[in-house]
């Protein structure tokens, strides 16, 4: 498992930030065989919303975008369990998802997925709705952890099997 | 908890995994796709696999290689072993070139797998008893329905037999099924009452384009990239054929097609980035899409329902008027002795320019500008006096309206009068629903009004009382027909009689006694004897007195042609069917040949002969036998227009299996000089299909206001708004599928309606209210969605959904042309539900599908 072991923010010209984080252990979810890391990606004290942030699970080939979305959404965290957190490669053909009006939208051929329903592609060509990052929130911090993923990251043929 | 169970990893096909080649069982698109099948526990690797493709890496984006979620499943073989199914978009079609949509996406996802989630399949024959369904022999339901059908035909006529059946490609299994269906039911049977699966009489949707000497599937996909102007009219593309949009339409939008306009245009022809003009009254996702691309190249027209055609007479006169057409290619090819009538009636040339453009604005709501702007876009030459090359694609939105002959008679008028057929990137015809494959002996009716017609209709008949026997072939008409609320209750009553006639004192299991107390029962009830052949229990099965069990999409083999190209393609079987369910050529060769030996006992070698011609041993001889219903196919590439549109003559399954993913165009023919087979590519480049080869003009008429059935509605208060029905991206047809995959039901739980800001406004509703829409032809319950879609004072619903039909509010109006029904327009009252089911809509996006701006 490659992850990066510094910790910087980059301002991308969208607007949205690069996160790279460090501090990850391994954990294994009941339910799935995978192992997937537990990665911290954020804070919900600091997160605004509708400020996406982005980062890179469960390896830095596979790009991911966290957000506050402000309502509640299904599997979201915190205490208006309104954080979510998904992989931006679309389904369809892989291209990427920019977060936006509450939905991940892709240019290449306008698939649209809910982000507060799991995902789901709402409009679009994407026959598999996005996958979705479990995330743990620390209660006493407020540190995100990203520890799963629900569905399958385009372009692999297992979420952890990339070389 | 996610919604549904997924996956994080898949499966991988060993070198030698068994690989077929299929096309989608969906929309007119027939995007390509291979098939693997390999034990479950024989698996490849990520470097050597049967995909060729190394799935060690992280796989590019747009690489034309898709894996996921959606693609695989696993199904079990007779044989009891489970094997794993892969079914991946082609990369190597040049339909789809390894794309896909969000309904062929999920292909692997409708494989029968008895712990999936379409388990609930029909596996044996079924009769109803008062208890409800009881599974029975194949032999036992084919002597049954066998011998009432004969009772029936010797006793009332073959009238006394009513079907509505697919005719369709793909899904339903195409030229196979529908020979055998023809056989059946128009050489055997002999029945009038006919009717097509999605409405209520055995016609075609595009006498108005045939009648003139133009088949409707004129074009091929690389017109939509080479075109200078693509028109939709009522054509939603990219929503419901998306990938003909995204791989051929959108590119041309882009700009990525100049390159090769500039290799297939006359030397020295401009071209450029593609304008797309459509013609729709909702701002749906085609036009948001599209003017997301090249807002300035885009012309959205918003016409009133049920106005088009003076709105392509209009555009057509503005043409006339400039003199934007070829004065030469009109004398040479087309007759000019029916131009006459054109003139007058169509683009009525004794009335001023102003006069005419005046009156259309009037009636149809359009700016004269548009009409202007739209002209200029579909053929004014371009700089140098090159013709302008315009493919314009219509569908449900005119096929489906008031009018249905004159309307698809204007548009296909208003495209030969600019020569935008049978040149490159030109064209005109339907985008098409299904997939084709249509063969069959020649019908009862063979035209509209103008040409020994129009044809019965079929539902009027049941509901009216009239027939024994309704046979119902792989459609649901609860949901589908018009006026569908009072179509269930009429039909449920009479099949409810029959069975509480038949069950008072016992059924009788010897088949004669059982045929005979059905034959008392017509006397005695009025009832009517339901036969339902179908893959799945519907709405309508629901009530019939003997379901059969058909096999789907890959568990048998089929071959069809998509609607843009004409591409005839082998569509393999690589499974078994469940249970005992059979294609549907099979079920019907059956029962035909047990009627043949019945009356061959009688002594009757006439009706024998009626019920003769069905003794296939294979889907390749079914296939065989069709073709000989086109004749011969021995003509030279310029006399392409004399042979049917979906001519095959001389091709075998063999042959398409090696020809895989290419296939060939139909019509087919054997070429003269080489004796060889060859497609065609375009038709109508030398010729029309008419006796004399020329184009035949028609003079349309003039607009006289809405039917009674619709105009009834105006000016009362109770029924303020105008409705219209459509399609969604996410489902295809009923949602026979659709409603068991958690992908597609979780996000359109209920049948929708969209509704205007301000009228949802003015009405306090909102994203996520339940409505009751009504009027009085019945009432439909939908989940509200407000957008910008429609216009004020315009509702749309979603034609039918698993849990209800719209059609329950659309009148049983038809064109006395053609008996097509008015299904996309009426008017309707509106209310709100108190509360909200919350438990239905918690899964349920209430995003508007039409804004994808960032």
């Amino acid at each position: 498992m490659k992850l990066l072991s510094r910790r910087k923010f980059l301002q991308s010209s969208t607007a949205t930030a690069l996160l790279f984080m460090a501090g990850c252990k391994k954990q294994t979810r009941p339910g799935s065989k995978a192992d997937y890391p537990s990665l911290k990606i954020g804070n919900s004290k600091t997160l605004k919303p509708n400020q996406p942030l982005t980062f890179n699970f469960p390896d830095r080939q596979s790009p991911c975008v966290l957000v506050k979305t402000g309502s509640e959404a299904i599997d979201g965290i915190g205490s208006q369990k309104d954080i979510v957190a998904f992989s931006s490669l679309c389904t369809h053909m892989g291209c990427p998802v920019t977060y936006s009006k509450g939905r991940l939208i892709c240019k290449c051929h306008y698939s649209m997925f809910d982000v507060n329903r799991n995902g789901q592609t709402f409009q679009g060509l994407a026959s598999q709705w996005i996958p979705q990052i479990v995330l743990r929130e620390d209660p006493a911090s407020g540190d995100i952890f990203a520890e799963g993923v629900q569905g399958l990251i385009y372009g692999r043929i297992g979420n952890l099997k990339v070389s | 908890m996610a919604l549904f169970k997924r996956k994080d990893e898949l499966p991988i096909p060993p070198g030698d995994a068994e690989k077929y080649t299929t096309v989608c069982q969906y929309c007119s698109a027939g995007c390509g796709y291979n098939v693997y099948v390999w034990p479950e526990d024989k698996n490849g690797s990520a470097t050597a696999n049967a995909f060729g493709v190394d799935l060690s890496k992280q796989g590019k984006l747009m690489s034309g290689f898709s894996y996921t979620e959606t693609m695989h499943n696993v199904i079990t073989r007779k044989n009891g072993k489970q094997y794993n199914l892969a079914v991946i978009p082609a990369k190597e079609s040049r339909i789809n070139k390894g794309d896909y949509s969000i309904r062929g996406g999920t292909n692997a996802l409708t494989a029968y797998n008895p712990d999936g989630y379409t388990k609930k399949r029909l596996k044996d024959p079924l009769i109803r008893r008062e208890n409800g369904f009881v599974p029975i022999s194949w032999d036992d339901a084919v002597e049954i329905i066998a011998t009432l059908t004969k009772s029936s035909i010797d006793k009332y006529g073959a009238d006394s037999i009513a079907m509505k059946f697919y005719d369709h490609g793909s899904s339903g299994l195409g030229f196979e099924d529908n020979w055998a269906a023809g056989k059946f039911f128009l050489s055997g049977v002999k029945t009038s009452y006919l009717s097509i699966h999605n409405r209520p009489a055995y016609n075609s949707e595009t006498w108005g384009t045939r009648e003139r000497g133009m088949h409707e599937l004129n074009y091929d996909v690389d017109d939509a990239r080479l075109a200078d102007t693509v028109v939709l009219w009522g054509a939603n593309a990219y929503e419901s054929a998306t990938i003909l949009y995204t791989e051929h339409i959108m590119p041309n939008l882009q700009g990525g097609s100049v390159a090769d306009k500039k290799k297939a245009f006359d030397p020295g022809e401009p071209a450029a980035e593609g304008h797309i003009v459509i013609i729709d009254p909702r701002k749906n996702a085609t036009v948001a899409v599209s003017q997301d691309i090249a807002a300035d190249r885009v012309l959205h027209i918003r016409p009133n329902l049920g106005t088009d055609w003076i709105l392509a007479n209009a555009i057509a006169r503005i043409i006339w008027e400039n003199r934007w057409y070829d004065q030469e290619f009109l004398d040479k090819r087309t007759d000019m002795k029916t131009f006459g009538e054109y003139k007058q009636k169509s683009l009525q040339s004794g009335k001023p320019l102003a006069t005419l453009l005046a009156d259309a604005e009037r009636i149809t709501g359009v700016p004269k500008t548009q009409m202007q702007q739209a002209a200029e876009w579909m053929a004014k030459p371009k700089e140098g006096g090159f013709k302008r090359r315009t493919l314009t694609l219509f569908e449900k939105g005119i096929i489906w309206n008031m009018k249905n002959y004159d309307q698809v008679a204007a548009i296909a008028q208003l495209n030969v009068l600019g020569h935008n057929v049978g040149r490159v990137g030109t064209g005109c015809g339907r985008l098409g629903g299904h997939q084709e494959g249509y063969v069959r002996p020649p019908a009862p009716t063979p035209g509209s009004i103008h040409a020994g017609g129009p044809p019965k209709n079929v539902d009027k008949y049941i509901t009216g009382g009239g027939g024994k026997i309704y046979w119902v072939g792989a459609t649901d008409p609860y949901l589908s027909t018009p006026n569908s609320q009072f179509f269930r209750k009429s039909v449920k009553k009479r099949a409810d009689a029959l069975l509480d006639y038949l069950d008072n004192g016992g059924v009788p299991t010897e088949v004669k006694a059982y045929a005979d107390k059905v034959l008392e029962a017509f006397e005695k009830t009025g009832g009517l004897f339901m036969i339902v052949q179908d893959m799945y229990m519907t709405h309508t099965a629901a009530d019939a007195m003997m379901i059969l069990p058909a096999a789907g999409w890959g568990e048998a083999v089929d071959t069809s042609i998509n609607c843009h190209s004409r591409l005839l393609r082998i569509y393999d079987k690589f499974m078994d069917a469940p249970g005992e369910a059979l294609p549907d050529w099979q079920i019907l060769a059956r029962i035909g040949n047990r009627i043949k030996a019945l009356y061959e006992t009688d002594g009757n070698k006439q009706m024998a002969e009626r019920f003769g011609g069905m003794e296939w041993k294979s889907d390749a001889e079914v296939f065989e036998a069709g073709s000989k219903e086109f004749g011969d196919n021995k003509v030279a590439e310029t006399e392409e227009a004399k042979l049917s549109p979906e001519c095959y003559v001389g091709v075998t399954h063999d042959m398409l299996r090696k020809l895989g993913n290419e296939g060939i165009q139909t019509p087919v023919r054997r070429d003269p000089a080489t004796g060889r087979l060859s497609g065609t590519k375009r038709r109508y480049t030398h010729s029309f299909a008419s006796k004399d080869g020329l184009f035949k003009w028609y003079g349309t008429d003039p607009w006289t206001g809405y039917p009674a059935e619709v105009a009834k509605y105006q000016h009362n208060a109770t029924y303020p708004f105008w409705f219209t029905t459509g399609r969604s991206q996410h489902v295809w047809q009923t949602m026979y599928h659709d409603r068991k995959i958690p992908e597609k039901y979780f996000t359109l739980p209920l049948p929708y309606v969209e509704i205007h800001p301000e009228d949802a406004g003015k009405l306090g509703m909102k994203s996520g209210d339940m409505v009751d829409v009504f009027n009085e032809e019945g009432s439909s319950t939908a989940l509200v969605y407000v957008n910008d879609s429609t216009k004020p004072g315009l509702i749309f619903g979603i034609m039918y959904h698993a849990k209800g039909s719209m059609n329950h509010l659309i009148s049983s109006y038809t064109d006395p042309k053609t008996t097509i029904p008015w299904y996309k327009g009426t008017k309707v009252g509106i209310r709100k539900y108190t509360g909200k089911p919350d438990e239905a809509i918690k899964t349920a996006s209430l995003l508007a599908n039409n804004d994808v701006s960032l």
